[in-house]
């Protein structure tokens, strides 16, 4: 599988896609315009999900390109810290994103430090992804006269943000040298896991016509359960891939269960964005909803059903992929 | 100290070798793909109950959360099957690990938990009436030792002192 080339497809998503909510956000000031408010919060929260594939693409990028003569390895492994320290404040800004957009669904908007807080966690992860697409280029296009080999020099932004990007090989092991952590881990994104299904299960089944006699509305306030298992998950998961890159970029359930992710943020946004919510948020006691709500939860349950069957396939597919 | 001889004769039997050592998807992963279905199921379900009866959802009407019980005992009995098929496989790795039985002794509270909790939700809706009262404590037994169970079972996996018979980790 070429990951090199997906790697080059995504990896310009996440810097635009700051840049374009960034500016968004800003506008949306003036005049205090919450439609344009509420549109650069779902973009942050749509990048974070796709910064998920692009940074996971780029060990496989890094193997394929490993192999190429002139590369320099020093370079590589820059990018990889930059990009690991970029993830974490995209990821951020996603999660403070989905939480003004929940807050926001009945006051009309959402708190000022909330609004205060996305803004903040997007400029420092926009500087942080100019940085990691940067450090990207350079691998390809190094500057002038930095022949593979000599010493790596940095600008002004790369000499006060470098001291603080991890060394990749220095997170690896730290994620795999204690099997406790691991094992912690482990539990943790079963926990996650099982938050999310119970209230995503709880909504969806609804919708489908079980429990008939349930309102809607107090149902779908558990989606705080279901946010805070998917915040869990997010990370522990990034953590584990952290861990062992290899492993889970050369394994075709990763993948299937990444793809089937990418999927339910489309699902998602299917629901909340095309009016179908706002035809079965007053759902009451006894009430039917639409098909095309029925048609939405059932894939929703579906898809969250592959990622937990693809997940656990993960150890029994291990080596799957050439790359 | 010497595991029972039996154990090895059922690691050494066709089903126990097949669920182990096929190369099938369907074999030892699809078995834990099921265990890991009927806990969410399971684990699933009694999150939702347990965020109502600890009160973050008031206005949820009680009665027809009895409905989600039946996610409960499908999750449980997916996983008795599934974690018996997991027991044949790996007879001596479960039954040598002092964790497995705290994970048996906790599933043992966690059912009965969860039959008091069944038997004590309203059977119809009372219109116009509060939820009544559940003690919050069953609640938090119930998400405790499910927790628990959850967190014994994934620690099986590294608390091994044997893998297989007379082979240690």
């Amino acid at each position: 599988m070429n990951f090199d080339h997906l790697h080059l497809l995504l990896n310009h998503v996440p810097i635009i896609g700051f840049f374009v909510g960034v500016g968004l956000l800003l506008a949306s000031f003036t005049g205090n315009n919450d439609d344009l408010r509420r549109s650069a919060l779902i973009i942050f929260a749509a990048i974070a999900l796709l910064t998920i594939p692009t940074f996971v693409s780029g060990v496989g990028a890094d193997r394929a390109i490993a192999r190429e003569p002139g590369i320099s390895d020093a370079l590589v492994r820059r990018h990889e810290g930059a990009a690991m320290l970029g993830l974490w404040f995209v990821l951020a800004t996603g999660a403070a994103a989905l939480m003004a957009l929940w807050r926001s669904r009945r006051t009309g908007g959402p708190p000022r430090g909330n609004i205060a807080a996305v803004m903040l966690l997007a400029v420092v992860a926009s500087i942080l992804m100019g940085r990691t697409g940067n450090t990207g280029g350079d691998i390809r296009h190094p500057q002038p006269g930095a022949a593979a080999g000599t010493a790596i020099t940095e600008g002004v932004v790369g000499s006060i943000i470098q001291p603080f990007e991890p060394s990749p090989d220095g997170f690896t092991n730290l994620m795999v040298v204690n099997k406790w952590w691991w094992a912690t881990m482990m539990v943790m994104h079963f926990v996650g896991l099982s938050l999310i299904i119970g209230a995503v299960g709880a909504i969806n089944l609804r919708i489908m016509g079980f429990a008939k006699e349930l309102p809607f509305a107090p149902l779908h306030r558990l989606l705080p359960l279901a946010m805070a298992g998917l915040a869990i998950n997010v990370v522990t998961g990034m953590l584990a891939f952290i861990g062992m890159p290899a492993y889970y970029a050369a394994d075709i359930a990763f993948w299937f269960k990444l793809a089937a992710l990418m999927l339910l943020g489309l699902n998602v946004a299917v629901f909340y964005l095309t009016g179908i919510f706002h035809r079965v948020e007053r759902l009451a006691p006894g009430e039917d909803a639409t098909l095309s709500a029925k048609i939405v939860a059932a894939s929703s349950l579906l898809l969250w059903f592959t990622v937990i069957i693809s997940g656990r396939y993960i150890q029994h597919f291990e080596d799957s992929l050439r790359f | 100290m010497a595991a029972p001889a039996f154990l090895n004769t059922l690691e050494r039997s066709g089903l126990s070798t097949w669920i182990r050592e096929s190369e099938s998807a369907f074999a030892y992963y699809f078995v834990l793909v099921i265990h890991n279905i009927g806990l969410a199921l399971l684990v699933g379900a009694c999150g939702v109950l347990g965020a109502r009866l600890l009160g973050f959802v008031p206005d949820l009407p009680l009665a027809p959360l009895r409905r989600y019980f039946r996610f409960v005992w499908a999750g449980f009995w997916l996983n008795v099957v599934s974690g018996v098929f997991l027991l044949i496989a790996y007879p001596t790795k479960a039954l040598t690990n002092p964790v497995f039985y705290v994970k048996l002794v906790l599933i043992a509270v966690g059912v009965v938990v969860l039959r008091r909790i069944e038997r004590q939700l309203p059977r119809e809706a009372a219109p116009g009436e509060a939820a009544p009262a559940m003690r919050r404590s069953l609640a938090l037994w119930m998400l405790g030792v499910w927790l628990g169970v959850l967190t014994a079972g994934r620690a099986l996996a590294y608390t091994a002192t044997y893998i297989l018979y007379g082979k240690g980790t």
